[in-house]
């Protein structure tokens, strides 16, 4: 396949044999294609994103007032203590879930690619199951599982390590547990997603390369690291940046499981719950506005390594 | 169909299930209302009891209300961002006390409430209603809501368990007789005397209103690391921390029925609302729950104190504000209306002369036949004043934090150094809330 | 030939995708695989062992993975009073020939019922379907076309577009939440089906993953089309359309779980009751004072069940559909 798109050249000669209506139909196809997208996107995409720009040089005071503050909101930002706890708890956050999620979507993956493996469709689907319930309902869930004294997390670690975990061993109300908690339910939402980009990724790899590995004598683990992991490595960037920019708009997940909360000590605050707390709650959609525009260029930054890394938009320049 | 249809089986699917759900949801549209006032509630509690009384003041008054339940936490973000663009705001809200104040940033002339203080003082108000409700509502001087309630705090207690065990609910008079008898009663892991959160901030703030204490001062300075704060939580971290703790948190809903039904917590701190809650919430529980005062800081202090409120504000968009006020007056002035809705709720009004109708003074079998209504009235003169500040909600997370700090201190060093750590701790806190204060610009 | 930098997968990876993935996945690769042949036999009782640890460790990991939602189907099933006191299904004891046996109770309703008194669960649901369903199909086709015109036709402006999606792709839906419900409601649409509807009427995301995936149709298709008389829309409807059916699939998926999960902004655009989506209708359940976990349970159950649904409905177009666009970026 060349990776050249449709140039007017290679279309010149059929289009002379066309009708007067097929030329102009083609001329105008991606114009009317593109329109209807462009329009909503315009409207309802670009427009409020300037208007946030422009909200974020102000202090808004309720909601009749706005001062003009210049860059004061993003000044403030770098003193507030409440921010550095956000971006402190995403960035934990987004470690432990990219330390966590990763290995262990790899590990399954590797598991489940072995060729003489039975029902691998049944244990993907248990897999990816928690994925299908959705981060608000298993945030509902979590809520309950996580309760003391009679919650099935408990219930579990307190049969497999009594000593460890008494029964009323507090997750969501405990500040140095929170983010544990958060990892785990995160670490049980994501890694079936994962997993599954990670398992067509290693059955995708080229079955010569085995072979020749093989041939050179490589044993399982040479080949994991001469063959498998090389292959794979698209798709792992691409899961590993997906992911750490997933982490850093984390909202739903500890909104909903911490009681629409930062909960005990703001150990659940994020990024964008403070963006929302300080905009929704305390009134100040200016101030907000700044936080999404810091948030922003934060995930912009990761965004760019992605596309460079995994090369994505090649070939629309020729 | 399928050959035609581009996108495969499940999108078809889906476009038929579009089609369906499009055409039953457009032959059973939601009744548009052209309503004179638009009133919003968060709370079904309320929301049941004024379904029945306003047709009444739509007769009275030859016009239209369209009363709108909002989610709690919806109605703050939603009345924020419709304020913001100066759409679709009710003519009244009703709101948590926590997150009115947020409205009453900006300039006077801005605050998105009309102000209600000359309206209040003109009719009376003032002086009819427990004026220790109106300062939770007001800034700058100017009074921007009026009170739902009024919320004094008792504690609820295992009647049937302190049978057993022998303790004389009267002899407990002061927070120190029941701290005596809580230690007695305590099996660590298993019993504790009392429900008190120690991760959040609402039971720590009822003990610091009883003090006398408070988030802010009259004048909306924080104040919350004050000598009153301090001894506060000098005082109430031992009870949920260290060698001998007498209280704790589990959780909330029906893990904390599970509790008080395993005997697992003995008292919970019990504002009138509350009270509702457990009555429908531990129905087992009926004939085994009683309530008594809240224990006094010291002999001939008070015995009470407040946990949660509602406001309602009338939005500077209304068109109609006399119409509203009306409305205002014929839900929470009604003497008759109040009493009946009592019986629903629990829930004590502002408005004193209420209290006199029969159904407060009510005997309930669920508390051993006690007459709650009267036990709470009787309370309610003492229930303190708290004051406000736009960073109400803020000042709340802080002080939470400051006592999480606090209690894994105490956890890991005892008495030791605490006294200069809860200083200091609170102090970093409240500095917090002031530098965000500090910013407001009016 | 492949891009210098393509990842491994094959250029029409999705087109073969999907015909291998159509047989049992769970044969797919075991006939290709050098080490299904025998190996020599000082392997032989290492690789039994092998075997035997790599099944135990899936198990474990189904058990762990399956643990919540088995024991969310288990309290749908109590009743309020054996919610707590179970970990899993509710039993009683049975006494059989001297011995103890703990049998199942029989299920209870009691969840549902209550979920059906204290919300309007139907409706919710309907609303749901609606929202969801409507949302997919237009996404679908702006998406797709967008995705097209973007793949393979050469126009002014066309690295505007795409400069422009990429540089607002990655700003949170947050930041726009004020100004874009001021907008919803100059257009008097506030608490109806459009405003939740217009706003999420086109999906950057899936633009990108159509332009991906159209891009690798090949050209000679579209020419041969073109020179048999074919407008621009029936190659769009006949060739391009069908030769990306993965792609449909993943998207339909993706794009429902993401409308049918949508928490934020029909909290803020939603007013009245009737209009509510389940998300927003069950969290009007949780709070501090909530008594319904069981039927929270069981409006989660339900709320989860459409999308399992979907899945196994899609499983095989929707895992190939996906891996192909993800490797693509």
């Amino acid at each position: 396949m060349t990776t050249t798109t449709l140039e007017h050249s290679a279309v010149e000669p059929s289009a002379q044999r066309a009708s007067q209506w097929h030329r102009v139909q083609h001329r105008l196809a991606p114009y009317l294609f593109v329109s209807p997208f462009l329009i909503l996107f315009v409207l309802f995409g670009a427009w409020p994103i300037i208007k946030s720009l422009v909200l974020s040089t102000y202090t808004t005071n309720g909601p009749k007032d706005a001062v003009y503050v210049g860059a004061k909101n993003f000044q403030f930002l770098l003193s507030d203590a409440d921010f550095h706890v956000a971006v402190k708890n995403t960035a934990v956050f987004a470690f432990w879930s990219v330390v966590l999620q990763l290995p262990t979507a790899l590990g399954l993956a590797i598991l489940l690619s072995q060729p003489w493996v039975r029902g691998r469709a049944l244990f993907r689907l248990a897999f990816f199951a928690p994925y299908l319930v959705g981060s608000v309902f298993v945030a509902v869930l979590f809520n309950v599982l996580f309760q003391p004294q009679y919650g099935l997390i408990n219930t579990v670690l307190h049969f497999l390590l009594p000593s460890h975990f008494p029964l009323d061993y507090k997750w969501l109300e405990d500040a140095s547990h929170v983010m544990p908690a958060l990892v785990l339910a995160g670490l049980w939402l994501y890694v079936g997603l994962h997993m599954i980009y990670l398992l067509a990724a290693i059955q995708a790899v080229d079955k010569d390369l085995y072979e020749a590995a093989q041939v050179d004598g490589a044993n399982t683990r040479q080949q994991f690291w001469a063959v498998t992991l090389p292959g794979i490595r698209p798709v792992a960037i691409f899961v590993l940046l997906t992911s750490t920019i997933g982490s850093f708009q984390l909202f739903d997940l500890p909104y909903i499981l911490l009681n629409n909360g930062p909960g005990p000590n703001q150990s659940g605050l994020t990024i964008v719950m403070y963006l929302y707390n300080t905009g929704f709650v305390t009134g100040d959609l200016g101030y907000a506005s700044a936080v999404g525009w810091t948030l922003a260029l934060g995930v912009l930054l990761i965004s760019l390594i992605q596309l460079r890394v995994t090369g994505a938009f090649k070939g629309e320049n020729e | 169909m399928m050959r035609t249809f581009p996108f495969g089986t499940a999108a078809l699917l889906m476009l038929f299930c579009s089609i369906v759900s499009g055409a039953w949801l457009g032959l059973h549209p939601a009744a548009q209302k052209q309503a004179d006032l638009t009133f919003w509630t968060f709370t079904k509690i309320h929301y049941d009891p004024y379904t029945e009384t306003i047709p009444t003041f739509e007769q009275q008054h030859h016009c239209k209300v369209d009363l709108q339940l909002v989610d709690t936490r919806a109605v703050t973000s939603r009345l924020q961002a419709a304020m913001l663009s100066d759409v679709d705001v009710p003519d009244l809200v009703e709101i948590p006390i926590d997150f009115a104040p947020a409205f009453f940033r900006g300039p006077l002339e801005h605050v998105g409430f009309i102000d209600l203080t000359q309206r209040i003082h003109q009719a009376g108000l003032w002086d009819k209603m427990v004026q220790a409700r109106f300062a939770p509502y007001t800034s700058r001087g100017h009074i921007f809501g009026l009170p739902h309630d009024v919320h004094p705090v008792q504690l609820a207690y295992r009647s049937d368990i302190f049978a057993q065990e022998g303790v004389d609910v009267s002899k407990i008079k002061t927070w120190d007789d029941f701290i005596r008898i809580g230690r007695k009663l305590t099996i660590p892991n298993k019993r504790y005397m009392l429900e008190l959160y120690d991760f959040r901030s609402a039971h720590l703030e009822a003990c610091m209103f009883q003090r006398g204490g408070g988030y802010f001062d009259p004048q909306g300075h924080c104040i919350f690391d004050n000598d009153i704060g301090v001894q506060t939580m000098l005082w109430f971290v031992p009870l949920v921390a260290g060698p001998h703790k007498i209280a704790g948190s589990i959780g909330s809903g029906q893990i904390l029925t599970q509790a008080v039904e395993d005997g697992y917590f003995l008292c919970l701190v019990c504002p009138d609302w509350r009270s509702k809650s457990i009555e429908k919430d531990i129905p087992r529980m009926a004939g085994k729950m009683k309530l008594m005062p809240l224990p006094a800081v010291t002999a001939n202090s008070r015995h009470t104190s407040t946990w949660g409120g509602t406001m309602l504000g009338i939005t500077r968009h209304c068109k109609n504000p006399d119409l509203a006020w009306q409305l205002a007056l014929h839900l929470y002035l009604n003497k008759k209306e109040l009493g009946k809705r009592y019986e629903g709720t629990n829930i004590l009004p502002a408005l004193r002369a209420a209290w006199s109708e029969p159904s407060f003074s009510q005997p309930r079998p669920y508390w051993c036949n006690q007459p709650i209504g009267a036990l709470y009235a009787k309370l309610a003169p003492d229930v303190p004043f708290q004051y406000t500040s736009p960073f109400i909600a803020t000042a709340k997370d802080k002080l939470g934090e400051a006592l999480v700090a606090c209690v894994q201190y105490y956890n890991a060093n005892g008495d030791n150094g605490f006294e200069p750590f809860v200083r200091a701790t609170l102090k970093e806190k409240a500095d917090q809330v002031r530098a965000l204060a500090a910013r407001n610009p009016y | 030939m492949k891009e210098p930098t393509s990842p491994t997968l094959p250029a029409v990876y999705s087109v073969n995708a999907q015909d291998a993935a159509i047989k049992e996945p769970s044969i797919t690769s075991g006939q290709q695989h050098p080490s299904d042949t025998p190996r020599q036999d000082s392997g032989r009782v290492g690789e039994g062992l092998l075997r035997v640890l790599v099944y135990v460790l899936l198990c474990l990991a189904a058990v762990l993975m399956l643990m919540p939602l088995v024991w969310l189907v288990a309290a749908t099933t109590k009743n309020s009073d054996d919610l707590l006191h179970y970990t899993f299904f509710a039993t009683r004891p049975v006494s059989l020939f001297g011995h103890n046996f703990a049998l199942l109770k029989p299920f209870s309703v009691d969840n549902f019922k209550a979920l059906f008194a204290a919300i309007p669960f139907g409706r919710y649901m309907l609303n749901s379907v609606f929202i969801s369903c409507t949302t997919v199909i237009i996404q679908l086709f702006f998406s797709s076309l967008a995705g097209f015109a973007l793949a393979k036709y050469e126009f002014r402006g066309k690295k505007l577009i795409i400069l422009l999606m990429l540089a607002t792709v990655m700003i949170p839906t947050q930041v726009t939440m004020a100004p874009l419900y001021e907008l919803i409601y100059r257009m008097g649409l506030v608490n109806t089906y459009p405003g939740l509807l217009i706003p999420s009427a086109v999906s950057v995301f899936g633009i990108f993953l159509f332009r991906q995936a159209i891009l690798q149709v090949p050209d000679e298709l579209l020419h041969a089309a073109r020179i048999d008389g074919c407008s621009e829309f029936r190659i769009y409807r006949d060739i391009v359309m069908p030769v990306s059916r993965p792609m449909v699939g993943a998207f339909c998926l993706i794009s429902f779980m993401g409308a049918w999960n949508n928490f934020l902004w029909p909290q803020i655009i939603l007013h009245s009751n009737e209009h509510f989506t389940l998300p927003i209708g069950l969290n009007t359940l949780v709070g501090p004072q909530s008594q319904l976990y069981g039927a929270l349970m069981a409006g989660t159950f339900l709320s989860i069940l459409p999308v399992i649904v979907l899945f196994l409905l899609l499983q095989k177009e929707f895992i190939a559909g996906l891996t192909s666009g993800a490797v693509k970026g």
